[in-house]
């Protein structure tokens, strides 16, 4: 039975994840990369490490890409967006914008795995000073020092002393309007603040938080080794300021468990910054007339037994297209994305060769 | 390494002097099974009974030496770390840690060092203290004078006034004492003492409160003296 192929969007670790699942289950996958490589924003955004088993984030991406790479059921467009679709599944007609020009295709079913934003620090209403402090950087650029293989004082290259994260920038935030907790950050800033501890060992590092949310294995696997092996502080309190002092920056905060005013100069700090709707997710949301729920991200409408369906036909998002996910969600979710566009397809031509 | 609290107190004391002391409650060989790293949940400040009559919290010994934090480790080096009863409430820890065994190291470290605290801490127990090293027992018959305690009540007027006969109505012999919680042999007593030094509890005395150390010496020599015991030759003393 010949289908229209299944569109994957995007190919970050949920889109390269479903379209090995379409071609495993003998079903033909489009799968569409806005950037010019294939790994999403673990390889984009120059992850060093992946959270919590700390593997090489290029060698684990490189895994999932190999797995689509040759396979000749999977149709790898890079450098392509889709720019309008019509119809219903599974007959979309859609418009691809490619390298080599504008082209159009026919797909039977949908899968949005276009991903999240980290948050803009340019934003948080706290004063951090992001753009003002060499300084000041994000779990992000952390990430790309410690790929590096270097981790430094940015304004002068020195080997820092002290070095702080701050929890919950730009998340759980009515100032803002980010109301969600990101799910990942407290996870990441412990594997960032034990690799920090492994790369500079004579470098204290404070974590600042409101709570640690460890949740799963992830409570002992990074957190209790942050804080028993590693000696990372933990100060339950968040930074309300930042401000310059000779070469150093000095926090200002509260340390809630000691009731004790905290004010420290500090080489590095690092924010740690949430995941925001992705412009891809809203784009995409738009393009194929799917619902944004409350917080911007694409709406599922099965509630906490089904995280993948849209209310669109045919249309699924997994990922962090959908809300904060860590890799396990994700991975998780574009299995389950692919299992129900299969079952679409597949009960969409029983019906059709009944009636035939 | 500067203090991280504002209001930081012994801002005067040079880092290299806490570091030190730091150094050897963490560097002692019971430490690492005492702490892990602190919630600062308060399950053990909940249960603790100094907590209700103190400023005092197990918590803040966790919290503050699972953070490495040297300059509020002397803090309470120098204050609440003598407010613990050491009952050992604080074990229920969801991360198995043990805030009073961490105290028990700190006041060793602290009259190991001879520091003030130790001393103002403990000075009020020289009785108490000599006694034990030298007899064994702590609490005595004769302490029950109606003045010492009033909170005990009427009774204890009656009890002590004819204190040597309610004694002796206690069956065992061994509990017809008043001046000590039961009968010591010598030997014991002599034991007891050779212990004490040999195991560096005389030192820790002498570091503490000079003058109990001189007379507990004094008196426990002249016992050894008499049995014929020459206390600077101690291998032929542990020999016999």
């Amino acid at each position: 039975m010949e289908h229209n192929p299944i569109l994957v969007i995007g190919a970050g670790p949920a889109g390269l994840e479903a379209a090995r699942g379409a071609a495993d289950l003998g079903y033909r996958a489009l799968l569409v990369e806005k950037a010019p490589v294939l790994g999403g924003t673990p390889i984009l955004a120059d992850y060093a490490a992946i959270t919590p088993n700390m593997e090489n984030a290029e060698v684990a991406m490189k895994r999932m890409v190999d797995a689509v790479a040759d396979d000749p059921l999977i149709d790898v467009r890079l450098e392509t967006v889709v720019t309008a679709a019509e119809g219903d599944a599974p007959e979309i007609n859609v418009t691809l914008s490619t390298p080599a020009g504008n082209e159009q295709m026919a797909v039977g079913s949908v899968i949005v795995c276009t991903g999240f934003q980290h948050f803009d620090p340019g934003r948080e209403t706290q004063m951090y000073g992001y753009y003002e402090y060499d300084d000041v950087i994000t779990l992000v650029d952390c990430e790309r020092m410690l790929k590096a293989g270097s981790f430094v004082k940015p304004s002068n290259g020195e080997t820092p002393k002290r070095v702080c994260f701050i929890q919950c920038v730009g998340s759980r935030d009515r100032q803002i309007g980010n109301f969600w907790c990101s799910k990942v950050c407290c996870g990441i800033a412990c594997k960032e603040a034990i690799e920090i501890r492994q790369m500079v060992p004579d470098c204290q590092v404070f974590v600042f938080y409101i709570d640690m949310r460890m949740y799963g294995f992830w409570e002992d696997e990074i957190y209790w080794k942050a804080q028993d092996d590693h000696k990372v502080n933990f100060i339950r309190g968040i930074v309300t300021e930042i401000t310059k002092r000779g070469d150093q920056v000095v926090i200002k905060g509260e340390d809630t468990t000691m009731g004790r005013p905290v004010e420290v100069p500090m080489d590095v700090v690092i924010l740690s910054v949430g995941m925001e709707p992705s412009e891809g997710s809203t784009k995409m949301a738009e393009i194929f007339r799917m619902p944004l729920e409350s917080h911007g991200f694409i709406e599922t409408i099965g509630g906490a037994l089904n995280t993948v369906t849209t209310s669109r036909p045919g249309c699924f998002a997994a990922g962090a297209s959908t809300g904060p996910a860590d890799l396990e969600d994700s991975i998780s979710m574009a299995g389950a994305a692919v299992m129900k566009a299969a079952g679409f397809l597949r009960k969409h031509s029983l019906a059709a060769s009944k009636s035939a | 390494m500067d203090a991280i609290y504002a209001d930081s107190q012994f801002q005067d004391v040079p880092y290299e002097e806490k570091k030190k002391l730091f150094d050897q409650v963490a560097g002692d060989m019971r430490y690492e099974s005492m702490l892990y790293g602190c919630y600062e949940c308060g399950i053990c400040t909940a249960a603790c009974p100094s907590a209700r009559f103190y400023d005092f919290s197990p918590r803040v010994f966790a919290q503050v030496m699972a953070r490495e934090d040297v300059h509020t480790f002397y803090e309470l080096l120098n204050e609440s770390v003598w407010d613990c009863s050491q009952c050992f409430s604080c074990l229920r820890c969801p991360r198995q840690n043990n805030p009073g065994g961490i105290i028990t190291i700190m006041r060793e470290v602290a009259v190991n060092n001879g520091l003030q605290s130790a001393k103002d801490a403990l000075q009020a127990y020289s009785r108490i203290i000599y006694k034990i090293m030298s007899t064994g027992t702590q609490v005595a018959p004769d302490m029950l004078q109606p003045d010492f305690f009033p909170d005990w009540g009427p009774d204890v007027v009656q009890v002590s006034k004819n204190l040597d006969v309610w004694r002796r109505a206690i069956p065992p012999e061994t509990m017809h004492t008043t001046e000590l919680a039961w009968d010591v042999s010598e030997k014991t007593r002599m034991e007891l003492y050779l212990i004490w030094k040999l195991t560096g509890n005389l030192e820790m005395i002498e570091q503490i409160d000079e003058g109990l150390f001189m007379i507990l010496e004094e008196v426990m020599e002249e016992l050894l003296e008499e049995h014929g015991y020459d206390i600077d030759d101690i291998d032929s003393v542990i020999d016999d």
